[in-house]
Formats: C-alpha cells, sequence, structure tokens
C-alpha cells in the first residue's frame, strides 16, 4: 500500500470515528464550493486551538457545537447546542427527559473524569443539526443506562425526540472501561 | 389500359389506407385513471426493505432491478421498526407509533397489518404505549415460527415484551423481561432475549400465548469488559452474537433454557493489534445453506463498535474461520448522484467514487436464496450497494433509497 494510499486510509479513517457522519458531508460540500476553504489556512487552525472555551478547555474540544467536545464521548444524536438550546439547556418549546443514559468522559483541562448525563429534548421532532456519534463505554441495549441507542424520551410527556444535551452529573470514580 | 388503371387506384388507395393506419397506430390510445399497483402472490428471494428515519417508511427494493416496488409507513419513533411479512397470511406487519397531534400529544401504538399483495392497511391492533424505540430499529420485533405470534419489545424505561395473537387478532400477553432486551425468535412459541447480568433469558409461551415460564442460563459474557451486541443472526433456534473485541458467541434457544456455547475469536491477537473490531449498527449476516458469516469489520480499535466498516470479512462458521473479505463499495457518489444531477456510474461519479474517501458501511443484509446478493448501506447515505454474496463482486448500487436509518430487512 503506497503511502498516498495509507494517509488517505488514516483520513477517512478520523473522520468516521471522530466526527459527525453529516458534518463529514456538509464540510465536503463547503470545500466543493470553496467555502470552507478560509478556516483551513494555519493562522486560522492555529487561532481556534488555542482559543479556550466551555469548561476551560481550549479547542474544539471546548466547543460544545462540535462532535469533538469532550463531553460528548457517548453522545449519539443531534446536538442542543446547535439547535436553539445548549449542552445544558433544551431547545426552546421541548422538554427534558428526567431518565437518560449516561458515560463516562475525561475534562482535558483539569484531566478528571466525570460522569455525564446525556438528557434528551423531547416533544419536537428532529431537530436535524450537528448530529454527533461517539461510543466510549456505550453499551449494547440490554445494559439500558448505558446504551445511546435508545429513545431516551421515555420519561417526558411526548416520546418525540428532538435533540440531546451533555450535563455534568459528577466527578467519577473511574474511568471507561476503554481508557 | 382500363385495367391497368383499375390496379393504380387500387394500389393508390392502400398506400392511403397503409398511410393512415400508421398514422393512427402513432397515436397512443385513452388510458384508465386510477391505477393501482400490486405486488406479485408472493415475495420475491431478492427484495429488501430499506427503512428510512427522515421519509418515515419502510421502501421496498428489487434487488436484481434496483427498482423500488412499494413502500409501507411507519410512525414517529426514532427509527422504523422492521417489517414482519408472513408468507402463510399474505400479510406484512409494523408497529408503529404515533400522537394525536402529529409530533405531540397522546401516544398510541399499533401492530398495523396490511394485504402483502397490495400494501392496503387491513387491521390494526393497539398495543401498551411503550414499545421500545432505538436509532437503530434492530431486534425490538419478531414474528414466532408458524406465524401465530408477533412479540414487541417495550420499555418504559423497564422492559417487557407484548404477545400478539395473529388468529384473534388481539394482544394476549405483557411478559415481565425485567433486566433483558431485544427478543430473538426461536420456535412457534418461544423467543430468547439477552440480560444485563450476562445471561440470557427462554420466554416459553402457552398454546394461546400467554406466559408459560421464564428460563434463565448462567452467566456466560462479560457485560461491562467486552459486551456481546444484540444485533444477531439466526439459524433456527440458534442465534449468533458477536462481541466488541471480536468472540463469537453461539446461543442455542431451542431447549428449556438457552445454552451458550464457548466463543471463538474472529479476530487473531495480530488483526486486534492492528485494531480490526466488529462495527457499525446490524453488523452480522448469516447464509444459512452455506453456513457463511458475514461481518463488517472496521479497524477502529476499542470503541469503534458502532463505527462503519469498509471491509465485510466472510466467515465458515462449521470450520471456524475467515475465508474471504469483500470490500464495501463507496456510497457517496450513488448517494449524492441524484440530489446533485450527476450520474453515478457515469465519469463524474467514478471520479468521486476514486477521490473521496470510502465512509464504509453500517448495516449488511444477505438473502436466503441459493444466489444470494449481500445488501449493504452506511446509515447517513441513501444507497444501498449490493453485492454477490458468493463472488464479492459489486454488482450494481440502489440511488434514493432514502436519506437515513440503520435496517435493512430481506422478507
Amino acid at each position: 500500500m503506497s503511502r498516498i494510499d495509507r494517509w488517505f486510509e488514516g483520513m477517512s479513517r478520523q473522520s468516521a470515528r471522530r466526527v459527525s457522519r453529516r458534518s463529514w458531508l456538509s464540510r465536503f460540500g463547503g470545500v466543493l464550493m470553496g467555502g470552507a476553504a478560509l478556516p483551513l489556512l494555519p493562522v486560522a487552525r492555529a487561532a481556534e486551538k488555542h482559543q479556550v472555551g466551555e469548561d476551560g478547555v481550549k479547542g474544539r474540544e471546548g466547543d460544545p457545537r462540535r462532535c469533538e467536545y469532550w463531553r460528548h464521548c457517548a453522545i449519539d444524536g443531534f446536538l442542543c447546542s446547535c439547535c436553539g438550546g445548549s449542552h445544558t439547556a433544551c431547545p426552546p418549546g421541548t422538554e427534558m427527559s428526567p431518565v437518560t443514559w449516561i458515560g463516562t468522559c475525561r475534562n482535558p483541562a483539569d484531566g478528571i473524569d466525570y460522569i455525564i448525563s446525556y438528557n434528551d429534548c423531547c416533544g419536537k421532532t428532529f431537530c436535524g443539526r450537528c448530529m454527533c456519534n461517539r461510543n466510549e463505554g456505550e453499551r449494547p441495549l440490554y445494559h439500558w443506562y448505558r446504551n445511546n441507542d435508545i429513545n431516551w424520551c421515555g420519561g417526558a410527556k411526548t416520546q418525540t425526540y428532538s435533540c440531546s444535551t451533555a450535563v455534568v452529573v459528577k466527578a467519577a470514580k473511574e474511568a471507561q472501561p476503554e481508557k | 389500359m382500363r385495367r391497368s388503371g383499375k390496379l393504380l387506384g387500387l394500389m393508390v388507395l392502400g398506400v392511403g389506407l397503409l398511410a393512415l393506419a400508421v398514422r393512427a397506430g402513432a397515436e397512443l390510445p385513452p388510458e384508465d385513471v386510477g391505477q393501482v399497483m400490486r405486488l406479485p402472490e408472493t415475495a420475491g428471494e431478492h427484495w429488501l426493505w430499506v427503512p428510512d428515519r427522515l421519509f418515515r417508511h419502510s421502501a421496498l427494493f428489487d434487488g436484481d432491478t434496483g427498482r423500488m416496488l412499494g413502500a409501507i409507513d411507519s410512525g414517529l419513533q426514532v427509527s422504523p421498526r422492521a417489517p414482519l411479512w408472513s408468507r402463510a397470511r399474505n400479510e406484512i406487519y409494523n408497529v408503529d407509533t404515533t400522537y394525536s397531534r402529529g409530533h405531540r400529544g397522546e401516544r398510541h401504538d399499533y401492530l398495523v397489518i396490511y394485504d402483502s399483495r397490495s400494501l392496503e392497511v387491513k387491521g390494526e391492533v393497539e398495543l401498551p404505549p411503550k414499545a421500545a424505540d432505538t436509532g437503530t430499529g434492530i431486534a425490538l420485533v419478531g414474528i414466532l415460527d408458524g406465524d401465530r405470534f408477533i412479540v414487541v419489545l417495550n420499555q418504559s424505561p423497564g422492559s417487557s415484551v407484548s404477545v400478539v395473537d395473529l388468529e384473534t387478532r388481539q394482544m394476549v400477553a405483557e411478559v415481565q423481561t425485567a433486566g433483558c432486551a431485544a427478543v430473538f425468535p426461536a420456535g412457534p412459541s418461544r423467543f430468547g432475549m439477552l440480560c444485563g447480568d450476562g445471561t440470557a433469558i427462554n420466554v416459553h409461551l402457552k398454546p394461546n400465548g400467554e406466559l408459560d415460564r421464564i428460563r434463565r442460563s448462567a452467566s456466560f459474557f462479560d457485560v461491562v469488559g467486552d459486551p456481546i451486541t444484540e444485533k444477531g443472526v439466526r439459524d433456527g433456534s440458534t442465534w449468533w452474537f458477536a462481541s466488541f473485541e471480536g468472540l463469537l458467541y453461539e446461543v442455542s434457544f431451542g431447549s428449556d433454557s438457552p445454552t451458550p456455547k464457548a466463543p471463538w475469536p474472529l479476530f487473531s491477537n495480530e488483526e486486534l493489534e492492528e485494531g480490526w473490531r466488529i462495527g457499525g449498527a446490524q453488523h452480522l449476516a448469516y447464509h444459512p445453506s452455506t453456513k457463511r458469516l458475514y461481518s463488517v469489520t472496521d479497524q477502529g480499535g476499542p470503541g469503534s463498535h458502532k463505527d462503519p466498516g469498509e471491509e465485510i470479512w466472510v466467515y465458515d462458521l462449521p470450520a471456524k474461520r475467515k475465508i474471504d473479505v469483500f470490500s464495501a463499495p463507496n456510497l457517496i457518489a450513488p448517494f449524492l448522484g441524484p440530489q446533485a444531477g450527476f450520474d453515478a456510474e457515469g465519469t463524474v461519479g467514478s471520479i468521486l467514487s476514486f477521490v473521496l474517501p470510502n465512509m464504509g458501511v453500517h448495516s449488511i443484509a444477505v438473502t436466503q436464496d441459493s444466489k444470494p446478493l449481500l445488501f449493504m448501506r452506511h446509515a447517513d447515505l441513501g444507497a444501498v450497494g449490493v453485492l454477490d454474496a458468493l463472488s464479492g463482486d459489486h454488482l450494481r448500487d440502489i440511488d434514493e433509497t432514502g436519506l437515513s436509518g440503520a435496517l435493512l430487512v430481506v422478507p
């Protein structure tokens, strides 16, 4: 396998694993149109890398509108931060489901593992923006509270799924099995 | 002279009539308004359901031609549940969740009954409004052998299973199955489930569909360290499940209690070190007569159990060894082609497929005949790749199959 093949393969795997599939497509579309070329410039990328975001975290891992945001390590859904809500609040007119699945994510700013509650926002249909799927510590359907496939709007008045939040519950006593 | 003049006249008349006939033939006859297609009496061996989360329906395709044959609607759940097909009853069943005011209001869940030839709704059975809803729709419903009972997983968030009798068109039981999930049909009155303590259960029904007994296996897999996925494949009362780290477990649900066998590895130690893992959504498929197991495989390492894979590894189950590796087609061009107005099979499509990274596939399904097709889809690309399941040759792509979804169902 040539170096170019390996580079391309590596790039596609990174893309597939870390980034929302739809966002990959939209970025690709942007590149085709030329509009997304500017942020790729070294200066812009360096500035983004050093910008301090949520929770004292720099770069994309500190941006709740990014799939790379550190709290999103076990999320599967549309990011409420892109839907009129935030990473801790639902968009207007929706209801936060009280029952949920949890993950354990490490905050790169303080190195502490936190239990994250991915409460779904319910009562309106799919937000449709910032789809993100990461599965650190995610477990199959029979392990209910660690499964991110389930529509967790089961505890809300209407179980229509709109988007997902990422709320800190507390510091965890141990890391994810994959860590 | 007179005779030749008559002959000439007749010839001119004949040519004129012929010209009139040709002109009349060129005009299309009036057509009947109100025609509606019907499906054949029996389902084709190469047919495929492609459920879609965003269009909220399950579309039926012919894998040989790529033609869409029809569709049935789904409710407002995240993913349509798998359509169930009874050849004996000429019926299709779909479990739908609905709300009284569109996306809000009072919830009602139904088992909707369709005529399998007209695709018209011919009846429904109301279910408890708590049928489980997941992003994949996998292993949430099942039709038991003999086509008498349908089982529907509930999640509220406690687990139970609704049992519907297709003879009486009534729900006959709600079986409490705390701590267990997914339904695996394993006989006319029996289905299995996987449980959060590393066990499996057999749920035995009475002849009328009510609960007879539940029997539990010993614990046989590590729920936290290396869990098995609920995306299993079936041959009779035997099911196979793969663990995140690639151990393949065979579980027989054919006796009183589920009987698991010792697992065997789908990956060598070297392959594991290279990052190869099972991955995707409906990541396994099984062809009974050749006893081939197909597994979506990615190189994402630990934690990549839901990532799409670019390769389909093929195993001989009795021999417990890998016999082939198929490449998943790049489905970006077939997906974008109809949206962007280019021919995915033309030059632009070929260039894009060459230049763009292959995003792989999440889900596969194989037809059960002697010339099987292997279908595959990426959950967010509305196209289905079709391979010869024996040779791995890429036969065709079916475009515009929808927008989003992880299920593929061979009826």
